[in-house]
């Protein structure tokens, strides 16, 4: 921009042309942020999307969890649980961590043969199934805003950990 | 509690974004504008009231937003640098007949907006007619024309 227009006028207003070019190089800066907030919202950055999903599998590779690493606060999110356990055994699942004190849990598939609580975490016997692999499917649904942990135990040497941020 | 915080986060939220969008945007509202203006204040209400849909929480809201406005407007009555903050400056945009393109593409202005403004406000057909044009704080364009 040309000097002269840079210069501020008194008549008929009273400009200030530095605060104005802060307030025009703000509008600037401030749509690329939104935009940068929508590529980062579609990539999945908030939840319901790509960056979100992840799964993690124990040491072993008998439990894993395919689980959403963001989410927010009210919407139902899914949480698959794959166990590979040993055919003709008893599975049993140990759920447990903050995920499952603070989030309430909507649907639980298929359901449990018994659902015994094992301090606040919840211990699930899935039966005997023929091959030894069970998968459990759940929807929960946080109000709690914040980081929530979940721990997922099958057998003694089987664990997985993983983490979920609520946003509001 | 909830609703409180959620009404004052949602009240500077917006502030900031429409500050980002500029004077422009909203200032002349055409019909898009307007469908615009209510699918925010759409998106805005769910937000706001989550899934509690009770009187109480409505008036929670209500009151948070209210204080905050008028809160908002009694900091600008007292300080000059708030009121400059929160509502922006006035720009010339035309001066003694010439158009002044450098500042007309940053407040997002073509020549047609401010002859169209000069038109309806002062029944003024050419540049050379006006004095001053002036992008107010509000958007909109002020014309004065030649005496």
């Amino acid at each position: 921009m040309e000097e002269e227009e840079l210069t501020s006028r008194h008549l008929p207003v009273e400009e200030d042309m530095p605060a104005q070019r802060r307030v025009w190089r703000f509008e600037r800066v401030g749509w690329y942020a939104l935009m940068l907030i929508v590529l980062l919202g579609l990539a999945g950055l908030f939840g319901n999307g790509p960056l979100s999903e992840a799964t993690v599998r124990s040491a072993d590779g008998r439990v894993a969890v395919d689980y959403k690493r963001v989410s927010r606060a009210g919407i139902r999110e899914e949480l698959r649980i794959r166990v590979q356990g040993t055919a003709g055994e008893p599975l049993t699942v140990l759920l447990g961590g903050s995920l499952v004190r603070e989030a309430s849990i909507e649907t639980l598939q298929p359901e449990p043969l018994t659902s015994l609580s094992h301090g606040e975490a919840l211990l699930l016997s899935l039966g005997t199934p023929v091959d030894g692999a069970a998968t459990l499917y759940l929807t929960l649904r946080s109000e709690h805003i914040g980081p929530l942990e979940g721990t997922v135990r099958a057998g003694s040497g089987s664990t997985v950990r993983f983490t979920t941020f609520i946003y509001p | 509690m909830d609703s409180i915080l959620r009404a004052t986060c949602m009240y500077i939220a917006l502030l900031v974004v429409f500050r980002i969008a500029g004077r422009r945007s909203l200032g002349d509202l055409t019909t898009f504008d307007f469908v615009l203006l209510m699918i925010i204040g759409e998106a805005t209400q769910q937000a706001l009231l989550g899934e509690d849909f009770s009187f109480i929480n409505s008036m929670m809201v209500i009151a948070t937003l209210i204080v905050l406005d008028v809160g908002l407007s009694l900091a600008k009555l007292n300080s000059r640098r708030v009121a400059k903050l929160v509502d922006g400056h006035a720009t010339l945009v035309v001066e003694h007949g010439r158009f002044l393109h450098g500042r007309m593409r940053r407040t997002r202005l073509t020549e047609e907006d401010i002859l169209e403004s000069a038109r309806t406000n002062q029944g003024v057909e050419r540049v050379e007619q006006i004095k001053f044009a002036i992008v107010e704080r509000t958007g909109k364009i002020s014309i004065i024309p030649q005496e």
